[in-house]
């Protein structure tokens, strides 16, 4: 029993002591059994009052240590790190959180806040007195990290990583590389287009023999935890073994009597069943799309590189860490919303960027030379009614470049865009700027009352009530309207669901914390970085896919990982095997075992969080959680429970 | 060569200690780099750490920053050097840089200072705060701010009336006055600038009056004003000391402006205003915030959510951009602005300004690289050549750029920018080692 306690009570600046007296917090605990210190702080995380803490514990042989300040997930590794520096082992810390759970929840009750705050600091110093000297775990960690997704960001990193020195698996479910990039042609601050880019990046990329490329590669199921991940990687065949003779598979895509739409151009143009999306494309190998392709074998009197008889190859891959990289889908338009699918002149943003690129010289749509376009802002963002609360950052700046790429590009242009406030945030205003001067039209329409878009004798009529002209009704009839839709999470996101990874609001992955743990889940060992993690432009995904990719290496660049000892153990001797344990486990750290004489669980140590799921399930009590015993619980609840 | 240049050698020079430069640091570090550290300022923590709450999750600022400032100083791989100057820096033959700097005195011996401010309470001369943005006084021999890093005295010597008053009073005998600029000639192979920017000065638009009356503050003011480490024990108005309970909040202050010559717009003002009315609604329950506007920026995660509930709590938002702000003899502001909505000119009173001062570029890096030129971009904040594939890097190999030095940005933003810096800055030292 630790009997030599200190506990220091935080004001958090006013964010505690605004609402909870922390003089007499620490009055109330200082003749606690086992408190032999007890001192108030203006700020504990200070350098200042963490160094006081390092001298007291060394000073004053503390066993104990407890800060009373703001939730553990902000600062219990603050101070752990603090006891441990004194040299008393970090597990002889217990935290009280007296800001989240009681300054900030009851701001309306001082001295109710002060009776909590009071009991809680009491329970933490319960806790403390049974706290024992731990040893982490110590696990091997497999350098090597798995990437998922060949966009910008997925490349990037690999990229990055691999100049670190760590071997990447770069696994993409598409067959080509370079994400969604690769389908935009003119980007704002660059010379480069998109396809530019991507080449760039991926001759680069080729340099590296410790990247591994898996194209129309799947995971279909994963097993084990930071340090230790097994991947099964499902690799479907390209169905072709290698470029023929010259204009042999150009001849073979040219027979191919199967039409598809073109998603790499969003359906505004057709394919066939064996294609490539466009001449320069990585890897530069066309691909049968097996899903539609009706064997015909037109192609194969043609081409002796085609082979329809590949077979699905599945492959392991063990790395330590795994970095996702899978970003976004635009957001497709309901039926009828801004007329879409049921007026032929209304598309959307990223289909009227694949037109202007197809178009040379004249910008025609559906056979008709364009003019006036109308470009409706925040479809599928900043939704009044719908799910999408959200904005989608890069919409308002990419749908003023490419309204200005319009106008040089084609003549006669003249756009209108009717907006919800724009926002080309930064350097990016000056490209606004530019549009203004060029002569666009901008038109604002209130929240609750967007504009209409309606079909009327073959011509097609935006009508908006415009705040910029003091609620005047206007109409403009568009040979184009285009949706400027904004970026949803992928649609397809089985992925996510495989690694249980958490969502925010927006349903994009969630990051830990934003500002201090900004690429890392609460899935040890995975990180997140571009659109993923919600909508992002080309820089800001590069930013993010490097920081993703820096804190992966740090879990596999020293070839083993420290894991909190802070797991579930099971008495052999109690134990029965129901399987009630390894059922309600969440994360499949239990198996059976038989040593001949009995069947009894065990823990997989590497794999246990320490949740504690198991132990009220046991019907023999036969687990028990380290730092968690019976006895702490109980010793903590009775703390509680005082008057 | 002078015998009195102090010489030293490091990986990597990362110039100025703010959240950018901070994080840059600290990724370095853990990776193994030997760091330096220099910082022009008394304390390291840049803006970030004199800062209220953070948008969009009202995190406390301090809560934030003061573990890393922390983690930062007592990390084993880097040097701190406060108050100190980059004078030049040089590339060598080898592609190695030799950079000269100045520590400059702080006439107290650090090792020795215990920070318990009885220089403070002796010294009888006083002046503005310049870490409360002006709104009490400080002494000439102060500790900078209680959460300062180091959290150690300084004295002022241009104030100082070299009473030595001081001196008598501390405990430990730490002041020194006979202190000289130090300089050092320092060998590194990388460096990262983290310069981040200035805030602009409304001095500059002489119609808002700030200067001029009293109750027209600047949003960083207000920033102080509501932090954990406030002068007051609430929100007073300077110009009488009484509770404000009409406040507005006049956007796009000296961005978005080509007349005041920053045409660009600063990327955090929209959402710093719209975090300080949510806090100001807490703190003056009773008050009234208004803030006019020409477009609501809200655009990173989460941040729309929180704009809508900033208009949820009753925050007004109108549209339009103030053009004229004067002083009634009650010391409340006249505001004439055309209310876009409703297409009017109007004129509405309020008792307390706060004008939301956008991002100017910090220049002061771009001066320091002898032989090869750090070219700045049009707005003059450090060029990205490579912004869309390689956005830290600059127009000098081996140089990278980190957080707000490029450009606008909020924290969130920086601390991935200083991500990107340093990951470069790996990937580079491991190239030429």
């Amino acid at each position: 029993m630790n009997n030599n306690i200190g506990v220091y009570i935080c004001h958090c600046g006013g964010n505690i002591s605004d609402y909870v007296d922390v003089e007499k917090v620490k009055q109330a605990i200082a003749t606690e059994e086992g408190v032999t210190l007890a001192k108030t702080t203006i700020f504990a995380c200070a350098d200042s009052n963490q160094k006081e803490m390092v001298e007291d514990i060394r000073q004053q042989h503390l066993n104990g240590v407890v800060v009373a300040s703001c939730s553990p997930k902000l600062h219990q590794i603050t101070f752990r790190a603090v006891t441990e520096r004194a040299g008393l082992n970090k597990y002889n810390y217990v935290h009280a959180n007296i800001r989240e759970q009681v300054s900030w929840a009851h701001s309306d009750n001082k001295p109710g806040a002060t009776e909590k705050a009071i009991h809680i600091v009491k329970a933490a110093i319960a806790k403390v007195r049974y706290a024992k000297s731990l040893d982490p775990i110590i696990i091997q960690s497999q350098k090597a990290v798995a990437i998922i997704g060949a966009g910008i960001a997925g490349m990037k990193a690999a990229i990055q990583l691999a100049n670190m020195g760590c071997p990447v698996y770069l696994i993409e479910r598409e067959y080509f590389v370079g994400g969604r990039v690769a389908q935009w042609d003119s980007l704002s601050t660059s010379s480069e287009t998109g396809k530019q880019i991507i080449t760039r990046l991926y001759q680069e990329l080729i340099k590296h023999n410790t990247i591994t490329l898996f194209t129309g590669a799947e995971i279909s199921s994963y097993s084990g935890s930071i340090g230790d991940f097994h991947l099964k990687v499902n690799i479907k065949p390209r169905y072709i073994n290698q470029q023929c003779n010259e204009g042999g598979l150009q001849k073979a895509i040219d027979v191919c009597p199967v039409i598809l739409p073109d998603e790499f151009n969003f359906n505004i143009t057709n394919r066939k069943a064996i294609y490539h999306n466009f001449p320069s494309e990585y890897p530069q190998l066309p691909v049968v799309d097996m899903v539609h392709c009706n064997r015909c074998g037109e192609c194969l009197k043609i081409c002796g590189a085609i082979d329809l008889d590949q077979k699905d190859e599945l492959l392991d891959i063990h790395v330590g860490s795994i970095l996702m990289a899978t970003g976004f889908d635009p957001y497709t338009p309901i039926d009828g919303e801004f007329g879409y699918n049921q007026i032929n002149n209304v598309i959307t943003l990223p289909q009227f960027q694949r037109l202007i690129n197809l178009n040379e010289k004249k910008l025609i749509f559906n056979e008709k030379e364009i003019r006036h376009i109308a470009y409706i802002y925040c479809v599928g963002s900043r939704q009044p009614e719908g799910e999408n609360k959200y904005c989608s950052r890069y919409c308002c700046t990419t749908t003023i470049h490419i309204a200005n790429v319009t106008r040089r590009k084609f003549k006669e242009i003249n756009n209108y865009h009717f907006t919800r406030g724009v926002r080309t945030y930064g350097k990016q205003e000056t490209l606004y700027r530019e549009s203004l001067a060029n002569g666009d039209v901008f038109l604002q329409s209130y929240e609750d009352d967007l504009p209409v878009v309606t079909s009327e004798d073959g011509k097609t009529i935006v009508k908006i009530n415009d705040i910029l002209t003091m609620k005047k009704s206007m109409e403009i009839e568009a040979d184009l309207v285009v949706l400027v839709t904004g970026m949803v999470p992928r649609a397809e996101n089985s992925i996510g669901a495989l690694f249980k990874l958490p969502k925010g609001r927006d349903k994009f992955f969630n990051e830990i914390h934003m500002k201090l743990r900004p690429v890392e889940t609460v899935i040890d060992g995975i990180t997140i970085s571009g659109a993923c993690q919600g909508p992002k432009n080309v820089t800001e995904a590069i930013n993010s896919a490097l920081s993703a990719a820096t804190k992966s290496f740090s879990y596999v660049s020293k070839g083993e990982l420290e894991l909190e000892p802070i797991i579930a153990r099971i008495e052999k001797d109690a134990c029965t095997w129901c399987g009630a344990c390894a059922n309600v486990c969440p994360y499949d750290a239990i198996r059976i075992e038989n040593d001949g004489q009995k069947e009894y669980a065990v823990i997989n140590n590497a794999v246990c969080k320490g949740c504690g799921m198991c132990l009220p399930v046991c019907p023999t009590d036969a687990i028990d959680l380290t730092a968690y015993s019976n006895s702490e619980i109980e010793s903590m609840i009775d703390a509680l429970a005082q008057d | 060569m002078n015998e009195n240049i102090k010489t030293a050698s490091y990986d990597a020079l990362v110039i100025g200690g703010g959240i950018a430069g901070g994080e840059t640091a600290l990724n370095l570090a853990n990776n193994g780099f030997k760091v330096l550290l220099v910082e022009k300022d008394l304390s390291i923590g840049g803006k970030m750490i004199l800062l209220s709450k953070v948008f969009p999750s009202l995190d406390c600022a301090a809560c934030i920053t003061t573990p890393k400032v922390s983690e930062i100083s007592r990390h084993p791989l880097i040097t701190i050097f406060t108050a100190s100057e980059i004078v030049r820096i040089i590339r060598g033959p080898n592609g190695a840089f030799k950079a000269n700097l100045v520590k400059k005195p702080r006439f107290v011996i650090v090792e020795d200072c215990t920070g318990c401010q009885l220089c403070e309470e002796a010294c009888p001369v006083s002046v503005p705060d310049q870490y409360q943005m002006g709104l009490v006084g400080r002494k000439a021999a102060y500790i900078p701010f209680s959460i300062a890093s180091p959290r150690v005295a300084a004295i002022d010597i241009e104030n100082c009336t070299l009473c030595g008053a001081c001196e008598r009073a501390c405990p430990t005998k730490c002041i020194d006055f006979t202190q000289e600029p130090v300089e050092y000639a320092i060998d590194i192979k990388t460096v990262i600038i983290a310069t981040g920017f200035n805030l602009f000065d409304p001095i500059k638009i002489p119609r808002y009056g700030y200067g001029r009356f009293k109750n027209v503050v600047t949003s960083m003011q207000m920033e102080r004003l509501l932090a954990p480490t406030r002068p007051f024990p609430t929100i007073l108005r300077p110009g009488d000391g009484k509770m404000p309970d009409k406040l507005a909040y006049v956007l796009c202050t000296g961005s978005r402006d080509a007349s005041v010559g920053n045409p660009i717009c600063s990327q955090i003002c929209c959402m710093y205003s719209i975090k300080q009315a949510q806090l100001l609604m807490g703190a003056l329950p009773m008050a009234d915030v208004t803030i006019y506007y020409i477009n609501i920026r809200s655009f990173g995660k989460g941040f729309e959510e929180f704009y809508e509930q900033a208009k949820g709590m009753g925050i007004n938002f109108i549209k339009g951009k103030i053009g004229e702000i004067s002083e009634n003899p009650k010391g409340n502001l006249v505001l004439r602005y055309e209310d876009i909505n409703e297409g009017i000119v109007k004129e509405s009173e309020h008792d307390m300004v706060v004008l939301s001062v956008g991002i100017l570029p910090n220049q002061e890096a771009s001066g320091l690289f002898q032989k090869k030129e750090l070219t700045l971009d049009l707005y003059k904040f450090v060029d990205q050549p490579d912004i869309l594939v390689s956005p830290s890097l600059t127009s000098i190999e081996g140089v990278f750029v980190a957080g707000t030095a490029a450009g606008p940005m909020d924290i969130p933003d920086s601390i991935l920018s200083a991500g990107a810096a340093s990951s470069e800055a790996i990937g580079y030292l491991n190239r030429i080692q």
